[in-house]
């Protein structure tokens, strides 16, 4: 009942233009932030959840860019590795060895005649994806165990068998070959046994263990230059633009494919840096027209204020009544936003589901608590201002 | 709740009021609850501001009032609310009517500012003896001052208190209808064991005054 006489008495100041404003203002505002935040927690799911995780690519193999300045000098020096090491996208980082011996591999059928010159690598243990109990080895081993990049296989199947009239092999055959590896020393030809014991597509060279690689290179090297020229990177996010910066800048190169969601992000983190600060923008001059609306009202029934304080109404009992006055729309346009944001969620979820990508189908926790946060701030601003105002209007 | 003045002078009236003997200005005074007390005071000696430095509408004197042990300048905020809403009811000289209300609204208003004392029937049971039912419908702004006047004091009497303060009460009425509200004043006095203010121009017997004295 007091509030309705009180409705009648303070009513809300003319401007319903300027009510309007203030809540289209606010709306716009609003959705903003919301759909910042949102895109902010897709793009996030997008990149580091598990359905959407991609092993390989969160590998990098790097080295220097050769170029006609490089040339004749690749190396990574360790100040470099150290440096690369010490940066926050980095999650671990190991140095790739390459051998320093000339090296081949035949096979012993004769049905299957295959030679071939290579040249092996080795990386620490943390960085190989094949679990093998072969792969270990000492001086007393009856063979090499390798690790062949998929690459390799497929291209021997699809391109090098047909061209020499040779059998396509599976994985599983290919493991079963004991191979013949030809190592040249400065006293002639070493030979020993190897064999592949799994396949990786995480390294695109043919690696042995490093046990073996520093055994081979100490005995058979032909040049003593011990500086790596790769190393292979571990990282949460190959497309975080800090990383393809930083290469770039070192003057480093990788698999261009791995970091081409960089290029995406940057554009994404911009839209939402500009959704971001024109929200707040928006939300400022939302607040600011909301306080002179206020202001405005309770100027205009300064009058009946100034009597209804005379006659016994208390400061908390006006102030309630404004509360109750003007906070509800605010509540009201922040469901409204909130609803809007959550079905242009759900659309996108249902956009990118269709394409095997996977976001939440419902506003994020960091979206409600965004609205939970704003609606303390509108909460505080009206507040403050109607007791500003009811303070002021009875001196 | 006792209410006593302790050398209450009004800084606008000063110079008036030390040139002439008053038995309230600028003297020690205690009016204890339940007293009827009817104070005299001619045109320009300050009956509308004694009013208003009662009820702290005014603050420009120099002195204390005191609301039993609270000294009335202490009291702000909620706390003043709270003494209008349970202790102190007021009629105005100029009736501070909500014109934009009707003559029911204004006495409702009152009545729910704070726990209701009386319930909405007693309106109309008030304002049948004072014979303003007709208009309680009808926006106050439009009432003449007659009519006015018998809605504030029937909006006086919808609270709670102690005291009633009442500058002019029945000046815009003729004697029958002074009689009434003065019969329903007394009434509602007595119910609630309060005391009253009654300042006027002149002397005259509507109540059974505990103690008269002049401005």
């Amino acid at each position: 009942m007091l509030n309705q006489l009180l409705r009648k008495l303070i009513r809300s100041a003319s401007g319903r233009t300027q009510w309007l404003l203030a809540v289209v203002g606010l709306s716009i505002a609003l959705l903003l932030i919301f759909a910042a935040v949102q895109v902010q927690v897709n793009y996030n799911d997008l990149l580091h959840g598990k359905t959407n995780q991609d092993s390989v690519a969160n590998f990098l193999v790097i080295n220097k860019l050769l170029n006609n300045q490089t040339y004749g000098n690749a190396t990574l020096s360790a100040a470099e590795i150290d440096d690369l090491k010490k940066q926050s996208f980095t999650e671990d980082v190991g140095i790739l060895t390459p051998s320093r011996f000339k090296a081949s591999v035949q096979s012993y059928s004769d049905r299957f005649p295959f030679y071939t010159d290579i040249s092996f690598e080795s990386v620490p243990a943390q960085f190989i994806d094949v679990n093998s109990k072969d792969w270990k080895w000492d001086e007393q081993s009856a063979f090499i165990p390798m690790i062949a990049p998929n690459m390799f296989l497929d291209f021997y199947n699809f391109q090098f068998s047909f061209s020499q009239n040779l059998p396509q092999l599976t994985q599983d055959v290919v493991k079963m070959i004991v191979f013949k590896v030809n190592i040249n020393t400065p006293n002639g030809v070493v030979s020993m046994n190897g064999r592949v014991v799994g396949f990786s597509d995480r390294i695109t060279s043919l690696l042995v263990p490093q046990e073996f690689m520093d055994w081979a290179n100490q005995r058979y090297s032909i040049n003593q230059d011990t500086k790596p020229s790769r190393v292979v990177m571990r990282t949460k996010d190959p497309g975080n633009p800090q990383l393809v910066e930083y290469l770039k800048g070192h003057n480093l190169v990788t698999d261009a494919d791995k970091t081409r969601f960089s290029k995406y992000r940057q554009i994404v983190n911009t839209v939402v840096n500009i959704s971001w600060i024109t929200g707040a923008v928006m939300l400022l001059f939302a607040l600011l027209i909301f306080t002179l609306f206020i202001q405005l009202t309770v100027s205009s029934c300064k009058d009946e204020i100034e009597l209804l304080v005379t006659l016994g109404a208390s400061p908390k009992q006006l102030q309630r009544f404004l509360m109750k006055q003007f906070f509800p729309a605010n509540v009201f346009i922040v469901l409204i936003t909130l609803l809007i944001v959550t079905g242009l969620q759900y659309w996108v979820y249902s956009i990118l589901s269709q394409q095997n990508m996977f976001v939440s189908a419902f506003t994020s926790y960091y979206t409600l608590l965004t609205a939970l946060l704003i609606l303390l701030v509108l909460w505080i601003t009206n507040r403050t201002t109607i007791r500003k105002y009811v303070v002021q209007q009875q001196k | 709740m006792q209410i006593r003045l302790q050398n209450v002078v009004p800084v606008p009236l000063r110079e008036k009021i030390l040139q002439r003997k008053s038995e309230v200005w600028n003297t020690n005074i205690v009016f204890d609850q339940g007293h009827w007390i009817k104070i005299k005071a001619p045109s320009g000696t300050g009956k509308t501001t004694f009013i208003h430095t009662l009820y702290k509408i005014r603050n420009d004197y120099s002195g204390d009032v005191w609301w039993g042990n609270q000294n009335s300048r202490e009291v702000t905020g909620d706390a003043l609310a709270q003494i209008r809403q349970q202790k102190l009811s007021i009629i105005f000289q100029d009736l501070r009517l909500f014109g934009e209300l009707t003559a029911r609204e204004n006495i409702e208003l009152n009545r729910v500012l704070q726990e209701p004392f009386y319930e909405g029937a007693m309106i109309d049971e008030m304002a049948e003896q004072l014979g303003v039912t007709h208009i309680l419908r009808q926006r106050a702004g439009l009432c003449s001052y007659g009519e006015q006047q018998r809605i504030a004091i029937i909006r006086s009497l919808m609270q709670p208190f102690d005291w009633l303060l009442m500058d002019e009460p029945f000046s815009h009425l003729d004697q029958e209808n002074t009689r009434k509200a003065a019969a329903l004043i007394a009434d509602e006095c007595s119910k609630r064991k309060a005391g009253f203010i009654l300042m006027d121009l002149d002397e005259d017997d509507h109540f059974n005054y505990f103690k008269r004295v002049e401005l």
